[in-house]
């Protein structure tokens, strides 16, 4: 009965559900079939030849719709899909549907696109035209600024098959040791090629060096056998370090991030290769390559021996010389500065500041140097600086400056040389000669031949400190003190001292702070004593004594235990806090019984309430 | 028994006598040779004097030796070996005014121009390493002996770790002398002339630039014939074992 209730309760709660949603399916029909609208809007108003627009056609109000896409000249288009869209707000029912074109022009200009036909479930309605303008391509401008002539470029072998290469270009292929050989490294992806470089380009040869690159390298386009690649370019140098021919080669590891396959629904060179659409709709994945130029040989050959200047310093290469000096009027004493520019190509790390044809009379002291690139690897100037001091008055120029190198084109050593630089001199010096100085009673001992010798000596510091006349407090070695061993005995002493002195405290301070600690100690110390007294009484056969110290010594224990009042501590408290049959208890009656009693005890017994005491107590501490 | 104890008493004060003797003559002489070191300086035969306090040197050093040998190579233009040697004075005495200002002018004369000393380096070098450990080790002894005195002598509890705490102040700031000289305690000094820096331990590495001599160097590691240098001015490259020669590793064979 009860079952054929609820079978009816059911039925009646389905009948009204459906008969809510055909109310709502009716009035949501009603609701579409009152208002369709359409729209079509292309995401740009302006686009390059070799890109392509996205055109939206949407309709509102509407379950379907099928745009007629009218023929334009020089436009295609190409349906990518299409969305519905249902919603049902507050009782309201909308629905809308999207369609979605590509736009692709064969030519540039200006558009438009006329009205759409577009045919849906209530009818057929009508787009609004589209205007649009399509400009060059934006490959072909880039290529027109940055490679005008680079359309002529060719593949070389092994490289037509690839997605990313490198080329290595040099100027030659022999070189002197220490020479620098310019080199331009170039690495080529394909267009449409993502890639991340995971270094620089690294040398693989024994007998070179590659210069330090660039960390930001020169990007540019270029085209080759009408393919379009992305090139990145440093320009460097490569210096031979070893003598005889090397393997050269150059490479680079780098991350590409290739278009996964996908299939193209317009076939051959459509769409399907644009890289708007690539951007838009393909996803990558990485591949990590290490991309390298063919192996080359270079050789590094020695530098003559014949012909080789005292003065060079590995210089090789095209240098040129410029000498300034200034001030040129001085007065004794003052230094002149003496500026020397080695500019051109080549090694400058090896080029060594030039020298003075003769430092006689002169005095010079060393000089600074700095280096200023100029254009490519290995141009541009090094700058010395040197200061000098005129010691000879007599001199009224700065010697010629010579500076010796290697040319590796004449394959000769070249000494280049500026002329001497006259210099004035203000005012006259007088040779005076200053004794040298020194304590008295030296003077005194070499005063006969002081005064014959010293006109020949001229000190070349005449202001330092006399001689110490003194041997003073010797030693024989010049060593720490921490090295010698009483040094060492005695650190080791105050240390171990400090440590002890430390853990001292340390425990002291720990007994302080523990009464527990303080308890154990003075129970062992008060047991020991009163166990010294037992054995004594028992020794004397004193049984009064004997049970006096027992008593004692189990009251002393007890009261720091409890800590109570040790003569307050009573058989009866005894009885209260320990066993029954502790033999503790009987003990300390006995004691009882022989202070108010007079009861003695035989040797025998007092041997086995000894045993007993120093058990039990020795087991309390 | 008597006349026994007498014989040795004898034999050992004659035994004296001969060793004073001998140990008397022996200084006697080392003095004769000092003074005659000195007289050729004073006659401008530093060459002379050089070897004089050279020789002197190979048995005994001291502060004074190492001054005057420096001297003699300042005069006869070894600018190098002076600066090395006017180091080696100041590490035994390095509160000798005579050595400073001779080793400053010597710098300033040859361009070897050092930057200026921040305060925490004019501390450090104003003791030298064993005068800063002898303290450090002065105090510290004191340190533990405050500690260690029982309560009855210091038994103010404030004092005593008052004294404490200076005394430990005193072995921490000391130490910190020692150990910011012994920094430089393995420096060297060039004393070749035209001294190169080189990329690698070999003659025919590049040349990082030459290295003046009198300069201070920081030896490292050692391959060869050469040694892993840093100079004062922070350069690091590798430098002939040969150029310079290292201011403490100095011990005199007798």
């Amino acid at each position: 009965m009860e079952s054929r209730k609820n079978f009816f309760s059911n039925w009646i709660a389905g009948a009204l559900g459906f008969l809510l949603f055909l109310v709502c399916s009716f009035s949501a029909v009603q609701t579409v079939s009152a208002a369709v609208e359409v729209s079509a809007t292309l995401n740009a108003t302006s686009f390059p030849l070799d890109r392509a627009a996205a055109l939206t056609i949407t309709v509102t109000g509407s379950r379907s719709a099928k745009p007629q896409l009218p023929q334009v000249e020089g436009l295609r288009f190409h349906q990518r899909g299409q969305s519905t869209q249902m919603n049902f707000v507050n009782g309201t029912y909308s629905a809308s549907v999207a369609s979605v074109f590509l736009v692709e022009a064969f030519h540039a200009g200006q558009f438009v696109i006329p009205a759409i036909e577009v045919a849906t479930s209530d009818g057929t309605v009508m787009t609004e035209p589209v205007k649009f303008e399509v400009t060059d391509s934006q490959t072909a401008v880039r290529q027109a600024q940055n490679q005008p002539g680079s359309a002529t470029s060719r593949l070389r072998s092994g490289e037509a098959d690839k997605v990313a290469f490198l080329r290595v270009t040099s100027t030659k292929e022999q070189s002197y040791i220490g020479e620098i050989v310019p080199i331009q490294i170039k690495v080529y992806f394909r267009s449409g090629i993502k890639a991340n470089l995971n270094s620089l380009p690294q040398l693989q040869a024994e007998g070179f060096v590659l210069q330090q690159l660039e960390r930001q390298p020169d990007q540019t386009q270029e085209i080759i056998n009408n393919s379009q690649y992305s090139v990145l370019t440093w320009n460097s140098a490569l210096s031979g370090i070893k003598e005889g021919t090397h393997s050269v080669s150059i490479e680079i590891a780098a991350t590409l991030l290739l278009p996964e396959q996908r299939s193209n629904p317009f076939g051959g060179q459509g769409l399907g290769s644009d890289p708007f659409f690539n951007n838009f709709f393909s996803s990558y994945r990485e591949k990590e390559v290490q991309v390298a130029n063919p192996v080359r040989e270079m050789t590094v050959l020695p530098l003559p021996l014949k012909g080789k200047p005292d003065d060079f310093s590995g210089a090789i290469g095209e240098f040129y010389l410029d000498v300034t000096a200034s001030p040129l009027e001085l007065a004794p004493g003052d230094p002149i500065t003496l500026k020397m520019t080695v500019r051109g190509q080549g090694n400058f790390d090896r080029v060594q500041a030039p020298k003075l044809s003769t430092e006689k009379g002169w005095k010079t002291y060393t000089p600074s140097s700095e280096f200023l690139k100029d254009g490519e690897a290995g141009q541009g100037k090094k700058v010395f600086e040197q200061a000098l001091v005129l010691k000879d008055q007599s001199l009224r120029e700065i010697p010629a400056v010579e500076f010796s190198y290697f040319d590796p084109v004449e394959t000769t050593y070249k000494t280049l040389s500026v002329d001497a630089i006259p210099i004035k001199l203000k005012g006259v010096i007088s040779e005076t000669v200053e004794p040298l100085p020194l304590k008295q009673e030296v003077v005194q001992q070499s005063k006969a031949t002081q005064q014959i010798e010293t006109k020949s000596v001229v000190p070349p510091l005449a202001d330092l400190a006399p001689l110490q006349l003194d041997i003073g407090d010797t030693d024989r070695e010049l060593t720490p003190l921490f090295t010698k061993k009483w040094f060492q005995l005695l650190a080791g002493f105050l240390v171990l001292a400090l440590l002890g002195t430390i853990l001292f405290k340390v425990r002291a301070t720990r007994y302080a702070n523990n009464p527990r600690l303080q308890r154990e100690q003075a129970m062992k110390h008060l047991l020991l004593v009163r166990l010294q007294e037992v054995e004594q009484t028992l020794a004397n056969n004193d049984s009064r004594g004997f049970l006096a110290s027992c008593r004692r010594a189990i009251q002393e224990q007890f009261g720091l235990i409890w800590e109570t009042e040790a003569g307050a501590i009573t058989y009866t408290d005894l009885q209260q806090q320990l066993a029954s049959d502790s033999p503790l208890l009987p003990l300390f009656k006995a004691a009882d019984e022989s202070a108010y009693g007079g009861q003695e005890l035989s040797s025998g017994q007092m041997q086995e309430f000894a045993d007993a005491l120093k058990k039990e107590l020795e087991g309390l501490v | 028994m008597k006349r026994c104890l007498n014989r040795y008493y004898i034999f050992f004060c004659c035994l004296f006598l001969f060793v004073a003797q001998f140990v008397s003559a022996a200084e006697e002489s080392r003095q004769d040779q000092f003074q005659d070191a000195v007289s050729s300086y004073s006659q401008g035969d530093y060459q002379t004097a050089i070897k004089s306090f050279e020789s002197l040197l190979k048995d005994e050093i001291s502060a004074p030796l190492f001054y005057n040998l420096a001297n003699s190579y300042a005069q006869s233009s070894q600018s190098g070996r002076a600066i090395l040697n006017y180091e080696r004075a100041l590490r035994l005495n390095p509160s000798d005014s005579d050595i400073r200002g001779n080793l400053e002018l010597l710098r300033r004369d040859q361009g070897l121009f050092q930057e200026e000393q921040s305060i925490t380096q004019r501390f450090v070098s104003f003791l030298g390493l064993n005068q800063w450990l002898a303290i450090a080790s002065g105090s510290f002894l004191l340190f533990a002996i405050i500690l260690l005195l029982p309560a009855t002598i210091i038994s103010k509890q404030t004092s005593r770790y008052g004294f404490a705490a200076v005394c430990l102040l005193l072995t921490i700031l000391s130490g910190s002398g020692a150990a910011g000289q012994y920094q430089h305690w393995h420096d060297g000094v060039v004393v070749a002339e035209d001294a190169r820096i080189r990329v690698s331990p070999f003659e025919s590495a590049a040349s990082i630039g030459t290295i003046q001599q009198g300069r201070l160097v920081q030896p490292g590691k050692v391959h060869n014939d050469y040694v892993l240098i840093v100079d004062e001015a922070g350069r690091s490259g590798w430098l002939k074992s040969d150029s310079f020669e290292a201011i403490a590793t100095l011990v005199v064979s007798r």
